[in-house]
């Protein structure tokens, strides 16, 4: 769909017409859970995340003012839905990671649990890193974009870039060097 | 092991495909969210399944429905979809059976049993805070509940303009609840559950054993005393006992707070997300025993919530755009008590409770003292390397206020307001209450004098005042006081108020110490009021200050407001040692104030300094302009106590400043910078009043660039910044970079010294636990 199919079809959405605004939502259902998917690694929390991120479409496409591409606003939309719902996750203490048995045959069940891990290991090295990782090597963003997405500058973008590559490297030393 | 790094790991992740029945779900409920936005009435249609659009079919009349239906009957794919009829839901109107039936949907023969397995859920409810059952549920119950019927009552449908009302007959109906969260409602605690599985793992046979595992002050089982003498001032009348306690005997209900039935358990307990019948005489009295445990779901708790100010962190700040930093001094020590207790409980204190001063004005610092009354401050600057900021540097003020001669310690009149309502019932509220008071006895002199009022449960005076000397009468009052009940006094705080005024000490101390676990109706239910009549209260010389007790309805934000406005401090008190610490160790700086109203002004020179950030004091941030206004109240300080602030700072040319010079900055030329000023970091100015003094005093003093840290001082300046690196990793550690746990548990632990009361030491243990916490929550360890 080109960029001025698009504009109408958010336009008659916003408008407030139903067609619209559900063919918008099909349109983008696939990109929002396969990032919500990469930002937990959980089939059952992409969903949710998904679902979130959907409702939140309906509640907050009026204030999308055509500033920005849609993709960027729609992924900081996806961005935000995805942190509350870590926050609330938060609050529990798991006891054991869940495991997603049904990941398809391209994946292993380990796999996925890998992924927590990792980001959670990025989680602990500040906030915004796991978003930062997520758009710039799970997503392919530049620098640009996602300072954009999250509203920091390019520069911030970079140094975070920079810290996580320093930290894991050192952590990888440690876990190489030590028992 | 992995060996690809985890650039790598990340670029080659490949989500599975989204699952097309989560898809549906995710498309019904945005539009039944668009729709409702727009005006729209929600459909209720049954699901199909299809992957075709329906528009064709609209145009058959009624009567050729029952063709269509069956032949859409045959055209359905037979999915694997699990049935599951709607159970009951509170949060909105139960879906009518009816309501199924017309849409349509005949559910074929060879359905699944509905789940028998009933759910119990307990919320536990605070007395001021009862939420109406139309409320939607907490996010926290919503995870705990698999409501099979929630908002959007109807399972997805694919939308279609035309009537879409036919009955179909169906393989397969799939509803599931909606997981819109609720963001207002959020909880400082976590959530103890259990599984009927994980129940019987444990061998548990009976569902209040199991829920008394979750919640130890759970009291199952409620015994009478029959000859009625745990009534306070009954005269051992036996039927009173009898008359109360019976319609418990025999019932095994859910009493999170362990209080007497008799006055009201305050817990909800609900079956399949439903108020159950009671099981006796009284309302709300469910038998847990009438659901056999064998049957058990799951078991959750849903506690009240801990309430607190929320505030965000400080951000830095650019010194060429924002130069002037002002606070108010804060004295509490509350946070540090609350994040203690949640640490000793194995959890993680919520980040909003996490109050970065308080935490680092908890402990003692040798900052060296004023020797005058006249001028009871003196400021400590000290200049250091930032632990967690390469190329920052940490600017520590130091104040320790003057310490009153033991000799010409002041008269006091002090008023104790206890909270008696039911709720107090708890070892850790009232009972650790009244023994805190009998130790402050300790740090007063013969003439001072005590009084008691208690409020929500019995109201009025307890104790007439009392002089100290007199120690037996007053600790008989204490021993008297029994919780119970829940009505507001209305005497309360206006009496407590009364008798401080009745007796009143000239140029002495004239406080009112309120102690509650959260309950904050003493007898005055407009807030605003009550701001008004202890402000007025302070102008007239009678100070408040708030002691907390207990955990899951503490109001930490109206203490907080009610102790500023009284020229109080709130402090909370989770054990005894932390009561002899507040009202005997430093009772004089509790009691006592030196000084009033201090504000400090901190002016950043940016010639040599980029950037800075305050850690703390969000809550006691003031407009520039407040600090010459003599009018704007602020913190006061007690006698002997010490008062730390810590900015960290990127100065000019280090490279470590987080924000990056303004492109456009326009033709402000930083000013020139002559001689002496280009050696300083910044300017601190101290504001206080003398007590009984309306306008206040001035001190100031440069941050030198060379100012370094005395070798005395070397301890606690590590000490004080390990604590702030605590503080700030409990509120997620957005501006420590690579700090963890450990780096804090080593620069503590060297940094200890003579720590004559353990305080250091348990410090240290804290931060312990809340490595070991933040690991055992399934994260990989540092």
């Amino acid at each position: 769909m080109d960029n001025q199919h698009l504009t109408d079809l958010i336009r008659r959405a916003q408008g407030g017409n139903t067609a619209s605004f559900a063919e918008l939502v099909d349109l983008h259902y696939d990109t929002i859970h396969r990032f919500a998917w990469k930002w937990c690694g959980h089939r059952a929390d992409a969903q949710d995340i998904a679902q979130q991120s959907c409702i939140k479409l309906a509640q907050n496409l009026a204030q999308y003012r055509f500033q920005a591409a849609f993709a960027t606003w729609l992924y900081r939309l996806v961005v935000n839905c995805a942190q509350d719902w870590q926050r609330a996750q938060r609050r529990h203490v798991h006891a054991a990671l869940p495991v997603d048995e049904a990941a398809g045959d391209s994946w292993r069940v380990e796999d996925s649990v890998h992924l927590s891990q990792l980001l959670a290991q990025l989680d602990e090295l500040g906030q915004g890193m796991r978003e930062t990782a997520l758009l710039v090597h799970a997503e392919g963003m530049s620098h640009a974009e996602a300072g954009e997405i999250l509203g920091v500058s390019e520069s911030t973008i970079s140094w975070r870039i920079h810290t996580m590559r320093k930290q894991m490297n050192r952590r990888e030393q440690l876990a190489n060097g030590s028992v | 092991m992995n060996t690809q790094s985890f650039e790598r790991q990340l670029q080659q992740v490949a989500p599975p495909a989204p699952d097309p029945a989560a898809r549906q779900r995710a498309r019904h409920a945005a539009l039944e969210e668009f729709r409702r936005l727009h005006g729209q009435e929600a459909r209720k249609t049954a699901p199909t399944g299809w992957p075709w659009s329906r528009q064709w079919l609209g145009g058959f009349a009624g009567a050729c429905v029952a063709v269509v239906g069956v032949s859409i009957y045959w055209l359905t794919p037979q999915d694997e979809r699990e049935v599951r009829l709607p159970a009951p839901d509170t949060s909105r109107a139960p879906v009518p059976a009816t309501d199924v039936q017309r849409a349509g949907v005949k559910v074929p023969d060879d359905v699944v049993e509905p789940a028998t397995a009933l759910e119990v859920t307990t919320e536990a409810q605070s007395p001021t805070t009862a939420p109406p059952v139309e409320a939607p549920i907490p996010s926290g119950l919503q995870q705990h509940m698999d409501v099979q019927a929630g908002g959007s009552s109807t399972a997805p449908s694919s939308d279609n303009g035309a009537g879409d009302q036919e009955p179909v007959e169906l393989a397969s109906v799939e509803v599931t609840g909606t997981r819109i969260q609720h963001p207002k409602v959020t909880s400082a605690n976590p959530i103890p559950a259990i599984t009927g599985e994980e129940m019987r793992d444990l061998g548990f046979v009976n569902i209040a054993d199991a829920l008394t595992m979750l919640v130890p002050q759970n009291i199952s089982t409620y015994e009478p005393n029959m000859t009625g003498d745990n009534q306070a001032g009954s005269g051992g009348g036996s039927m009173e006992g009898l008359d109360r306690g019976i319609y418990f005997i025999g019932n095994t209900i859910a009493n999170l707070r362990g209080m007497d039935p008799a006055q009201g358990t305050r817990t909800l307990t609900l079956v399949d997300g439903r108020r159950t019948v009671s099981t006796s005489n009284q309302a709300d009295v469910v038998d847990m025993n009438i659901i056999p445990s064998n049957m058990l779901q799951r078991m959750g708790v849903v506690p009240g919530g801990d309430q607190f100010e929320h505030f965000d962190t400080n951000p830095p700040r650019r010194a060429a755009e924002e130069p002037v930093s002002t606070f108010s001094v804060d004295v509490d020590t509350t946070s540090y008590s609350f994040a203690r207790r949640a640490l000793n409980n194995g959890t993680l204190p919520a980040p909003g409770a996490v109050r970065a001063e308080e935490m680092i004005n908890y402990f003692d610092y040798a900052w060296p003292a004023a020797d005058s009354r006249r001028q009871p401050f003196r400021p400590t600057v000290t200049v250091s390397d930032s632990p967690w900021g390469e190329g920052r540097k940490l600017i520590h003020v130091g104040i320790k206020g003057y310490e009153l001669p033991a000799r010409g310690k002041l008269d006091v009149n002090l008023v104790l307001l206890l909270d008696v309502s039911g709720s107090m019932n708890a070892p850790d509220r009232l009972p650790l209450a009244t023994r805190s008071m009998k130790l402050l006895l300790d740090s007063l002199k013969a003439t001072d004098t005590v009084a008691i009022v208690v409020y929500a449960g019995a109201a009025g005076q307890v104790l007439a005042p009392t002089q100290v000397r007199d120690r037996e009468t007053i600790e008989q009052a204490l021993d008297s006081l029994r919780a119970g009940g829940s009505t507001a006094g209305a005497q309360g705080i206006r009496l407590a108020y009364q008798l401080a005024e009745r007796n009143f000490r000239e140029g002495g101390v004239n406080r009112i110490l309120l102690a509650t676990d959260g309950d904050f109706n003493v007898g005055v239910s407009d807030p605003d009021e009550l701001k008004r009549m202890v402000e007025r209260e302070r102008t007239k010389g009678i100070f408040l200050s708030v002691l907390g007790f207990g955990r899951g309805n503490y109001r930490d934000d109206i203490a907080q407001a009610l102790a500023q406005n009284g020229n109080g401090a709130a402090a909370y008190i989770d054990t005894l040692s932390e009561a002899r610490k507040v009202l005997v160790h430093e009772a004089s700086s509790s009691l006592f104030t030196i000084a009033g109203d201090v504000k400090i002004q901190v002016e950043f020179n940016p010639a040599t300094v980029a950037e800075y950030r305050l850690v703390g004091y969000e809550t006691r941030a003031l407009n520039r302009e407040d600090f010459n206004n003599d009018k704007v109240d602020a913190g006061d300080v007690g006698s002997g106590s010490t008062v730390t602030a810590i900015y960290e700072i990127a100065p000019v040319g280090s490279n470590a400043a987080l924000m990056d010079e303004r492109r456009y900055a326009g033709e402000q030329a930083p000013a020139t910078v002559r001689g002496s000023r280009a050696s300083e970091y910044g300017f601190v100015k101290i504001r206080y009043k003398l007590p009984g003094e309306e306008q206040s005093q001035l001190i100031e003093q440069p941050i030198r660039v060379n100012a370094g840290v005395p070798r005395a001082l070397r301890q606690d300046v590590a000490f004080s910044t390990a604590v702030a690196g605590f503080a700030q990793l409990l509120r997620g550690g957005q501006y420590t970079g690579a700090l963890t746990y450990d780096d804090v548990l080593r620069l503590a632990r060297s940094s200890t010294g003579e720590d004559p009361f353990g305080h250091r030491a348990e410090f240290v243990e804290l931060v312990r636990s809340a490595r070991d916490v933040q690991r055992a929550s399934g994260r990989m360890a540092d």
